[in-house]
């Protein structure tokens, strides 16, 4: 009796290392994992009403919490043999570790409706673009009124640098703790604004879409000196109008407080802030002016998808059929068109969509658009780690250094990834 | 009795089972990988012997965390014991209402780590700033997590803050194990409050000597939540020419290595090496411990 009640024990114990997989269903199920918490709500109810439009069809959407690594929990997934059907991609960095598990996708019909696909290097559609995003200058329009400060006039370098010094002078009576909000801290985790979006304006500003010609050069270690001291001097521009505070350990929430709060007149935030701006209560009228590093004339954005839903390759052909339908309703129905816009407020990518996003500053990126001579974005086809390793510190040294050090550091970073 | 082997080969299987699969298994992987030019995600794994040993001590980031690591470590060590022995003293002593402290004292280390880090940032970035502004005191005014040269010791505050209570517990115990009448009896003879704890205090804890240092020195070695939160590696300062991390400790580094660059094999053999080096580091510092317990 004994023995066979050890018996049984062990084998209890030893059943239960062994975890029996869950029966199938009938249905197609698919998956969706992406990183942008803050349509994590809008998007679970899309997938709920795209479940109960499409019986056949059985999609569970999953949001990765705000700030985590989405690449090592995508990872994770992989090795847990959970891929997710669809999954996001930030460029070429991501396309290049995940390519063999991104589907072709040129043969969907929301390719012919959009032009911020991404593109494999054989030219295939791979990547379907989750928003338009954009950023520049943004300005309170309250604020520059008041110190006499039209910015339609701000499209050079000395314009917009005159503009700061005047409001630098005038900061007690317009009530502001500094003229620019601007972080740079690796430890509050704004490395990212700087070394990625601000730093872009030297990759593309005051060039054709389409251009990429400073950014080829720049990675083949050929490094324009005179530029990147014009941007330098630029950016140390606005690191001397900020608060040292926000700028030396502040982080999101701090920058963009002190924007909506009135506090500062100039934000450098894409329009991705606009439901923070909501939630501050910040009424104020604003919009953006270009990053003017140059002497030459510009109104130019810097606009384009800021990443992209891919079709894992090595899915079941069931699962990708029901995964590109699933991106296909998302972008031209009318469903789609009310999750994107008015749901989850982002400027759509797709020329079909006529909604217009309420945030001002996404309303300000949709005139930009339409007026036209913006600029693309290149800072995600830095290699892994680049922007955030590397630039990151070099980025924040500038707000205490020099901007002779600042160059000779960027050069000697570039210098060093062309290299290998 | 009659043997009775398969019988005891089923019950010690599950646990074997367990432990082969997720020790031994991924040990053996781990080390395999730190020699090949594995991304994470690739399936297609080709060797590369050691060069990726060779790579990392060329390395400036590197080298700063290895150091910083080891001082941070060194710090650690001294501060959470002199401050987990103090409060021991102070809780076992003629103090009212000394449950309540011990309680409180252990109670940081029920906060976890992230929580932590958050709340010491905002200490920090905000409180401390503050204070030097209104006090006028220039030291206060830039916070101390944002210059490269206190930023170390910043993180050796909040980790004692929240490491120092633990350790306390064992202090404790330790403590009350000792016969009360061995204290008596010295007392009786004319020994001073140090003079007890110097000589008959500090040698009868000697095992637990071996366990808090032990204990404090792993820990400290393997930060990361803390390191995480608080300060993410930052701030930047320059180190042999190059902009890095300040406080980025050698967890992190692996981290950052394996999951921003996607360097999965580079990063797994720094954590070879990391594994070598806090090996040695703690069986030289149980090896010393031991024999001052046989001395005792």
């Amino acid at each position: 009796m004994r023995k066979l009640l050890s018996l049984a024990l062990v084998a209890v114990l030893a059943l239960s290392v062994l975890a029996l997989p869950a029966s199938a269903n009938e249905k197609v199920n698919f998956s969706v994992f992406q990183l942008k918490v803050e349509i994590d709500p809008m998007i679970q109810a899309f997938g709920k009403l795209y479940n109960e439009k499409h019986p056949d069809v059985n999609v569970t959407v999953e949001t990765l919490g705000g700030g985590a690594d989405y690449g090592g929990a995508l990872k994770a997934k992989l090795t847990a043999d959970q891929m997710p059907t669809i999954f996001m991609i930030e460029g070429q960095g991501g396309y290049d570790l995940w390519k063999d598990f991104i589907a072709d996708m040129s043969d969907a019909d929301w390719v012919k409706d959009t032009d911020l696909a991404f593109y494999d290097p054989d030219g295939k559609a791979v990547g379907f673009p989750i928003a338009m995003e954009g950023f520049g200058l943004g300005y309170n329009a309250e604020i520059l009124e008041k110190a006499g400060v039209d910015p339609a006039t701000l499209t050079t370098f000395s314009a917009t640098k005159a503009a700061i010094e005047k409001i630098a002078g005038m900061k007690e009576e317009l009530g502001l703790d500094a003229v620019v909000s601007v972080g740079t801290s690796v430890a509050g985790g704004l490395w990212w604004v700087t070394s990625q979006h601000v730093f872009n304006a030297f990759y593309a500003g005051y060039q054709e879409y389409n251009d990429s010609s400073v950014y080829d050069a720049l990675r083949r270690g050929e490094v324009d000196q005179e530029r990147l001291t014009a941007f330098a001097n630029y950016l140390k521009l606005l690191y001397d109008n900020a608060d040292p505070n926000v700028l030396e350990n502040g982080n999101y929430d701090a920058q963009v407080a002190a924007f909506a709060s009135g506090k500062a007149a100039f934000i450098t935030q894409g329009n991705w802030i606009d439901p923070n701006l909501a939630q501050l209560e910040a009424t104020f009228p604003m919009g953006y002016i270009s990053h003017n590093f140059l002497e030459e004339e510009s109104t130019g954005l810097y606009m384009a998808a800021p990443s992209w839903f891919v079709v894992n390759k090595q899915a079941s052909p069931e699962q990708q059929k029901a995964a590109i339908d699933f991106l296909n309703y998302m972008a031209l129905s009318e469903d789609g068109a009310n999750y994107m816009v008015a749901e989850a407020g982002m400027v759509p990518a797709f020329k079909s969509v006529k909604l217009q996003p309420e945030g001002p500053f996404s309303k300000a990126l949709v005139e930009a658009s339409a007026r036209g001579g913006n600029f693309n974005w290149y800072f995600g086809q830095n290699p892994d780690g680049f922007n955030q390793g590397t630039l990151g510190p070099i980025f924040e040294l500038l707000a205490t250094g020099t901007v002779e050090d600042f160059v000779a550091d960027v050069t000697a970073a570039f210098q060093e990834i062309a290299n290998k | 009795m009659k043997r009775r082997g398969w019988i005891d080969a089923l019950f010690i299987f599950p646990c074997a089972f367990a432990f082969i699969m997720v020790i031994i298994v991924p040990f053996g992987l781990g080390i395999y990988y730190a020699m090949t030019d594995w991304n994470g995600v690739n399936p297609i794994v080709n060797w590369v012997g050691l060069s990726n040993f060779q790579g990392m001590f060329s390395e400036p980031q590197f080298i700063y965390s290895f150091l910083i690591t080891l001082m941070y470590t060194a710090i650690n060590v001294v501060f959470v014991n002199i401050v987990g022995f103090g409060l021991a003293l102070l809780v076992t002593g003629k103090l009212r209402l000394r449950n309540i402290y011990r309680a409180g004292f252990f109670v940081p280390n029920l906060i976890g780590g992230i929580v932590l880090g958050y709340i010491w940032q905002f200490i920090f970035n905000n409180v401390q700033v503050d204070m030097g502004n209104a006090l006028g005191i220039a030291f206060l005014q830039k916070s101390l997590i944002s210059r490269p040269d206190t930023v170390i010791w910043a993180m050796s505050v909040v980790n004692t803050w929240q490491y120092a209570g633990y350790i306390m517990m064992i202090y404790v115990a330790s403590i009350q194990s000792i016969p009360g009448s061995v204290m008596e009896a010295a007392s009786v003879d004319g020994a001073n409050f140090f003079q007890r704890v110097r000589r008959i205090l500090i040698p009868m804890m000697a095992s637990a000597f071996t366990i808090t240092l032990f204990l404090t020195l792993t820990n400290s070695f393997k930060q990361f939540d803390l390191n995480f939160t608080l300060t993410n590696g930052g701030p930047a300062m320059r180190f042999m020419a190059k902009p890095i991390r300040s406080s980025q400790l050698l967890a992190m580094d692996i981290y950052r290595t394996a999951n921003q660059q996607n360097l999965m094999a580079q990063a797994q053999a720094k954590a070879v090496i990391f594994f070598i080096v806090l090996v040695i580091f703690s069986l030289t510092q149980v090896y010393l411990n031991k024999r001052k317990e046989l001395e005792a």
